[in-house]
């Protein structure tokens, strides 16, 4: 069973240093001060025997009198009138949109309790991101505004309508210039609206302003093919893909969508088919992308446009001015090469994707694309994305004209500049300039600690609080051709008023109220394209979510301007200006990660708490280096470096040891360092926003920066290595190349061997609910963490409490690294120990792959947590399953401490009722959260991944009262259901024809630490990479 | 001339007697028969009509009375849509007024049957309205019942009458015994005392037998332990449990006079984990006509509860949401939040009577937990009932199910899983 590749979680595995030795003896991470009060004063302490007798006696009262307590009375309150369609007790579905996807809301007795995909979905088939299932948590953010504010005090909506009124009449009057600065805005009917309302104040002008910009791409478009849109891209045509820093998979333009698409094409099926497309990566961060990439390459920012003029070099054998080699970067040099072969081998299937937001360096890709016949194949610039649509130039001029006192009036929709843009502090003092500033923003007061606004809106006149998605009518375009209806589940909570509307009533517009308009506007022109019309087509609408255009045929484009010698000057001319002077300069990457984003959702304590996928780390940013960078440096994990952009800029950040890292360089995410997100946000890491630079015309993400150390040491809130396996091999893997010659090859499994059990076999007459993990499909982004913290009331602990490795999630995604050596060569666990000796292998360090492993309880035949419960509050049921009855446990944890697999929890507090969580989960308006139909834990008791067998029991009563027999696929579990890769199948064994049985079917098939015969019922399909077998 | 006078006499004479008889012949039609119009009336109006007040439809008492044009009536009871179609003006009259509520149409009545009904609730109304002249009189009657303070002062005035009493028994007492002393006759005061001495000489004796005292100690033990034991083995359980609800709904009345289906009102049961309390529309589909006990003169107070909690006003039928304030009921069968429990798993699917478990509501003037809800309780009867496999495809392919019919077994709850922790705790 011994694997011939050692695998590890972090550095402190790696190297066994002793501190993480010892923290992996003990179960906890705080050695619970038993033996400080056996040995210490704890007992010996004589206590008075009057005293002794004191506390008996109060203690038998006491005891006797909560014995003599009557029936708690409990209300029990019927509507008035009830709804029609409510029963309580029984889920409403109502079809929505969020980001553009087509969604279902899952509401109980008229209150949304979780988001679930529409499996139409055209974009990602009923994927659901992390932040999307996040997202029904905002609607219960108890820091939302509840009152529209006038002037910095809670107003009414005629006040703030009679101001804001009289206040544009005068500045319509007046001619200075009015601006709406919002987020990238795609609904066909707020488009509208806004059109109306620049009709209304023709000196209006609409800003699409985006926070992470995608600027460089529909410039590059616009100048390589005439057309400044945003291509749809098509990984699921592409056999080869090309990624420069392009996270496609995390968070770059459509995660789950592209996640879908990335997938189909190394899913079991595709390599059934002997299909699997290759993926190679170049980046100076570890991504999410490129930590799911076959091959990897770290290069540094400045390398980044060298490489891409290689490429294009390489794939058309023709040399543009300037062209350099990546002298200190051989590996990269000859990937390069390998690439442009494998790319024009692949010639129309094949794609290069760059994250760059430099309109040279995308240009160029552009013309790489040309070259590869992409267009029309693996990118459609006919069908283009609508998500991003913000100009850099539009918001740098607002600023201009701000400060030159132009502007009397600008009005913020889901923008905060004020935080997110680099020159912030340059945009509020032009900000205070402006006469009349409006912004449509929840953010607000809330208990004692009153703030009012976010960081923009707490310096505007007038705040007019928009509904949440949840509460509000709307619609998005995000696909050309696709549109999808967002419709109200719940009335609004607060007093809070659709942004949309309040612009019709600004601009006495004869239709007032949105929820008209926005029918209207579907009636004359949307509902036809979906061949609907009228009220019956509005009612289908709603109960369809979306109506979709059949796609424009996608053609090919040649380039306008042929001559790229000066887009390739620009890019050099770029990269010289990254060039690092002296050891304590560093090119500085500044990225968004898939979790937090741009930061708008910083308030939602799922997300927070969310592992990032990479680095594990929870609550805060951080500066990530290589190893061996920070060796050199001097640094160890955890100490605090203050890093200095070129204009004084500096924030104080723990260091990261992230492998994969390019030498010389720092990444650091945005999105953290919110000062008035909401009680949950603020002060969670530091912002990086200010650190992107404008240069040629769009914010760029890399810079040069100085760093220093503080001296301070902060501990990250990392999950990454809290279960341990004590090296024992959980993960299998192969090559493509090996799989096509023996599909079982890399699968260890010892199936042929005879066992021996000390048990009894279970009995499982009717079903046998196991579950198939494909490992190839996995790409670790963490959205079913989310969906199960939803679905199954897990509470939120906190960064202190992750720190002390109690974290509370029943599914974790585990990261594994291994070392890659020329050839695919896998390091044999006693070289990696002849490694540690000396400092060779933190060389290997930029050269690693990733493999993610999401675990969960395993619901094991030969459970180990069963045969030492004292109490049998964990016994095994005839369908397969390890329940737990937390009622029955007393909480000694010996479970959790003879579970293998560490997937048991237990809860160190009353998380939903103790005020040390107050920011979190512990307030009336959160909780309503709650899925009513699972129990929330007490403390003391364990718990653990139950297979969501609330839904078990309720699709087995679907179909009793239907009088039929239960289908496969009547029942999904929650991480399942919300895969937008498909990685987790879930089913009844017994049933020969049901997906999951034919998924373990598999060659690939194999169960972690099979050799203890635990006899698991999650079933792991060998993950393959398609490197080649001598590698770059 | 004669001829002339016998003809006019004989032309009158005929003439007052067609009128005589028309007048008696239209008499006896507005007349009508009273008792057989009740029967009618009660049959098809009562759903919407009073005689006194308004429900969904006018109060009909004064209408008819007032308004003579009996014809008229008929065509419009007959058939009020074609009235109001053919726009006759008294019927549009009628028909806004009305909030253009729509009248059923009633063209199955005869003219009799009308002309009964008609007769009916004029006399009927007529009845009334004497009759409530003469209610202020009996009702000031009843008014002057006792208050509160002449029931306190009655109470008090006999509990001192009885001190009194009793004071004046031990006067008597002393002075008996006073008399007694003086007639020197208290050597029968010693016998006494000798006697009792005798007793407590027995019963110290008595307490010396060890064997006896053990054995009481003994008793006392059992006894008190057995008691312990019960309380501490229902702690909690709270059979028997009957808190005061804020509307004190019969349900032997609804349930078992009337015999509501419980699923009328209850209407989760059979779809729903939840068997849910009515929500007040669903008492208002009867109780915005029934607003007392059939006997009752008087409005319920009790029904009156729901009009104000929806805000409901009886006189003018109308809502007003703003007074609306649900009714705040008592649970009284409180399973912890630990246990999950469907209504519609053992309803619908193991199609159990609800008495099974609420035991004999219909009974019940006010609901008390029947059953003890202990885990035991559960336990139990999903050990001994039998699953209601029959007719359901769901079970058809459960192997365990057919082996086990094979084998004469009885296939119970608990075979089938029933009893796994994680069945109802999660």
């Amino acid at each position: 069973m011994e694997s011939n590749k050692k695998y590890w979680k972090g550095l402190e595995e790696l190297n066994n240093s002793p501190e993480f030795v010892e923290l992996n003896k003990h179960e906890f991470a705080e050695p619970i001060p038993i033996e400080e009060i056996l040995s210490g004063t704890g007992l010996m302490n004589k206590t008075p025997r009057r005293n002794f007798l004191k506390a008996l006696g109060f203690g038998v009262g006491a005891v006797s009198l909560a014995a003599c307590e009557k029936v708690p009375v409990h209300k029990s309150i019927p509507y008035l009138i009830k709804p029609e369609e409510v029963t309580p007790g029984i889920a409403n579905y109502y079809t929505s949109s969020y980001d553009g996807h087509a969604i279902l809301v899952k509401t109980r007795e008229g209150r949304p309790i979780k988001i679930e995909g529409n499996p139409n979905d055209v974009l990602s088939k009923g994927g659901v991101s992390a932040s999307a299932q996040a997202s029904v948590l905002d609607l219960y953010d108890a820091n939302r505004l509840q009152n529209p504010m006038l002037k910095g005090s809670s107003s009414s909506w005629d006040a703030v309508d009679s101001f804001v009124k009289s206040e544009l009449a005068a500045i319509k009057a007046g001619g200075k210039k009015i601006r709406l600065v919002t987020s990238t805005v795609n609904s066909p009917s707020t488009l509208a609206v806004i059109a109306d309302f620049v009709a209304a104040y023709p000196t209006a002008k609409h800003i699409n302003y985006d926070a992470v910009s995608y600027t460089g791409i529909i410039q590059a478009n616009q100048n390589s093919f005439g057309k400044a849109v945003l291509p749809h891209y098509r990984f699921d045509n592409a056999d080869v893909i090309v990624s420069f820093g392009a996270d496609f998979l995390g968070s770059w333009i459509s995660g789950e969508e592209f996640t879908r698409q990335y997938v189909s094409n190394r899913n079991a099926k595709s390599l059934e088919a002997k299909k699997m497309s290759r993926h190679i990566q170049f980046e100076s961060g570890m991504s999410l992308t490129g930590s799911n990439a076959d091959v990897r390459i770290p290069v540094k920012p400045s390398e980044e446009g060298i490489a891409i003029i290689s490429l294009y070099n390489a794939i058309t054998g023709t040399t543009l001015p300037g062209s350099q080699k990546l002298s200190n970067n051989a590996s990269a040099e000859k990937s390069i090469m390998i690439a442009a072969q494998e790319l024009k081998a692949a010639k129309g299937k094949a794609l290069v994707v760059a994250g760059s937001n430099d309109i040279a360096t995308q240009t160029l890709v552009n013309a790489i694309n040309v070259e590869l016949a992409s267009y029309g194949s693996t990118i459609d610039l006919d069908n283009p994305s609508k998500k991003y649509a913000g100009n850099d130039s539009e918001i740098k001029e607002l600023v201009a004209d701000m400060k030159a006192g132009s502007v009397d009036a600008v009005f913020f929709l889901d923008a905060n500049p004020a935080y997110d843009y680099f020159g912030a502090k340059e945009f509020t003092d032009a900000l205070a300039k402006v006469r009349l500033k409006v912004s449509f923003s929840d953010r607000g007061a809330n208990g004692e600690v009153t703030t009012i606004g976010d960081e923009t809106s707490s310096l505007c006149t007038v705040i007019a609080p928009n509904h949440n998605y949840l509460e509000q009518w709307g619609d998005s375009n995000i696909i050309e051709g696709y549109y999808t209806v967002i419709q109200p589940a719940i009335n609004p909570v607060y007093n809070t008023r659709q942004a949309e509307q309040s612009l019709l009533i600004w601009i006495d517009a004869p239709v007032k109220e949105y929820y008209t308009y926005v029918k209207n506007n579907w009636e004359k022109t949307l509902l036809a394209k979906g061949g609907l019309a009228g009220q019956a087509g509005w009612e289908t609408l709603l109960q369809t979510g979306f109506v979709k255009v059949a796609d424009k045929a996608a053609v090919s484009y040649s380039l306008i301007a042929k001559d790229l010698a000066a887009v390739a000057n620009t890019i050099n001319t770029q990269a010289a200006k990254l060039v690092t002077k002296g050891d304590d300069q560093v090119e500085l990457q500044v990225y968004a990660n898939s979790v937090i984003g741009d930061g708008k959702k910083a308030n939602n304590p799922w997300l927070q708490e969310l592992p990032e996928p990479v680095s594990k780390v929870t609550w805060e940013n951080f500066a990530a280096i290589a190893p061996k960078f920070g060796e050199k440096l001097g640094y160890k994990e955890g100490d605090v470096i203050k890093i200095t952009s070129p204009n004084g800029y500096s924030v104080s950040l723990p260091v990261l040891f992230q492998p994969g890292q390019a030498q010389g360089t720092v990444s650091v995410a945005v999105g953290y360092g919110r000062t008035l997100a909401g009680p949950v946000g603020n002060g969670v890491g530091q912002n990086a926003f200010p650190f992107l630079t404008a240069s040629n015309g769009t914010l760029q993400s890399s810079s040069v920066a100085t760093i220093a150390k503080t001296g301070e040491i902060s501990i990250l809130a990392q999950t990454q290595t809290h279960h341990s396996y004590e090296g024992r091999t959980v993960i299998q893997e192969t090559t493509f190349e090996k799989y096509k010659k023996d599909a079982s090859s890399g699968n260890r499994s010892e199936r042929e061997h005879k066992v021996y059990s000390l048990w009894d076999e279970y009995e499982r007459p009717q079903y046998n609910w196991v579950m198939a993990i494909d490992l190839n499909a996995c790409t670790g982004c963490g959205a079913c963490v989310v969906a199960c913290n939803a679905e199954n009331n897990v509470p939120v602990v906190g960064k202190d409490e992750v720190r002390r490795r109690r974290e509370m999630h029943w599914i974790r995604i585990d990261r594994y690294y291994s070392f890659n050596e020329d050839g695919g060569a896998v390091t044999k666990e006693k070289e990696i120990g002849a490694l540690q000796k000396d400092t060779a292998h933190m060389d290997n360090m930029d050269n690693v792959s990733v493999v993610y492993q999401p675990m969960l309880c395993q619901h094991c035949d030969h459970a180990p947590c069963e045969t030492v419960c004292p109490v049998l509050a964990t016994v095994h049921s005839s369908e397969g399953l390890n329940h737990m009855a937390y009622n029955r446990c007393i909480g000694t944890r010996y479970c959790a401490n003879n579970c293998p697999y560490k997937v048991r929890r237990f809860n160190w507090f009353n998380y939903w009722n103790d005020s040390r969580f107050d920011n979190y989960l512990n307030n009336e308006h959160t909780q309503l959260v709650l899925n009513p139909d699972v129990v929330t834990r007490f403390r003391g008791v364990m718990e653990k991944c139950s297979m969501c067998i609330q839904r078990i029991q309720a699709g087995k009563l679907k179909a009793k009262i239907e009088k039929r027999p239960l289908k496969d696929g009547d029942v999904k579990v929650a991480c399942q259901q919300t895969c937008s890769a498909n990685a987790i199948v879930f089913g009844n064994m017994n049933d020969p024809e049901s997906e999951v049985a034919k998924a373990l079917k598999s060659e690939r098939t194999y169960y972690v630490l099979e050799e203890l015969n635990v006899q698991p019922g999650i079933g792991y399909q060998v993950k393959v990479r398609n490197t080649k077998e001598v590698q770059a | 001339m004669s001829n002339i006078s016998l003809i006019l006499k004989q032309f009158s004479r005929s003439v007052l007697l067609i009128a005589g008889f028309a007048i008696l012949g239209f008499s006896a039609r507005a007349q009508g028969d009273a008792a057989k119009g009740e029967g009618i009336f009660k049959a098809n109006c009562t759903a919407c009509h009073k005689l006194d007040q308004k429900m969904t439809g006018p109060a009909l008492g004064p209408v008819i009375t007032a308004d003579t044009d009996d014809k008229w009536l008929t065509k419009w009871i007959q058939n009020n849509k074609a009235l109001i179609a053919a726009g006759d003006a008294k019927a549009v009259k009628v028909y806004n007024d009305n909030q253009q509520g729509n009248m059923t149409v009633f063209a199955t009545l005869s003219d009799g049957d009308v002309a009964n009904v008609l007769a009916y609730v004029r006399t009927e109304y007529k009845a009334m309205q004497e009759k409530a002249k003469a209610a202020p009189a009996t009702a000031a009657a009843a008014d002057s019942g006792p208050s509160n303070l002449v029931i306190f002062g009655l109470i008090a005035v006999i509990v001192i009458a009885f001190i009194v009493i009793l004071l004046l028994n031990k006067v008597i007492g002393t002075l008996e015994r006073l008399l007694l002393n003086k007639k020197g006759l208290a050597v029968e005061e010693v016998e006494v005392d000798d006697k009792a001495a005798a007793r407590k000489a027995e019963f110290k004796k008595l307490l010396k037998n060890k064997k006896l005292v053990g054995f009481f100690i003994v008793c006392a033990v059992i006894c008190g332990g057995s008691w312990q034991w019960v309380t501490l083995w229902n702690t909690n359980v709270h059979t028997g449990y009957q808190p005061v609800q804020p509307i004190k709904f019969p349900h032997d009345l609804h349930a078992g006079v009337m015999k509501i289906e419980c699923q009328y009102c209850h209407a989760g049961a059979f779809k729903s984990k939840n068997a849910t309390i009515p929500s007040l529309n669903v008492c208002m589909n009867c109780h915005k006509s029934v607003d007392r006990r059939m006997d009752a003169s008087a409005p319920s107070t009790e029904i009156a509860k729901i009009y104000t909690a929806l805000g409901y006003d009886p006189a003018t039928t109308k809502y007003d949401s703003t007074k609306a304030k649900p009714v705040q009921w008592i649970r009284i069968h409180n399973l912890p939040d630990l246990a999950y429990f469907n209504h519609s798993q053992h309803t619908k699917v193991g199609g159990l009577k609800c008495q099974t478990c609420h035991g004999p509501v219909e009974t019940m003037q006010e609901v008390y937990q029947y059953s003890p809800l202990t885990m035991k309780w559960c336990i139990q009867c999903h050990k001994r009932t039998e699953v209601n496999y029959k007719g359901n495809a769901y079970y058809d392919n459960m192997i365990q199910v057919h082996d086990k019919i094979k084998r004469g077994e009885k296939v119970t709850a608990a075979a089938l899983g029933g009893i796994e922790c994680g069945k109802c705790h999660y």
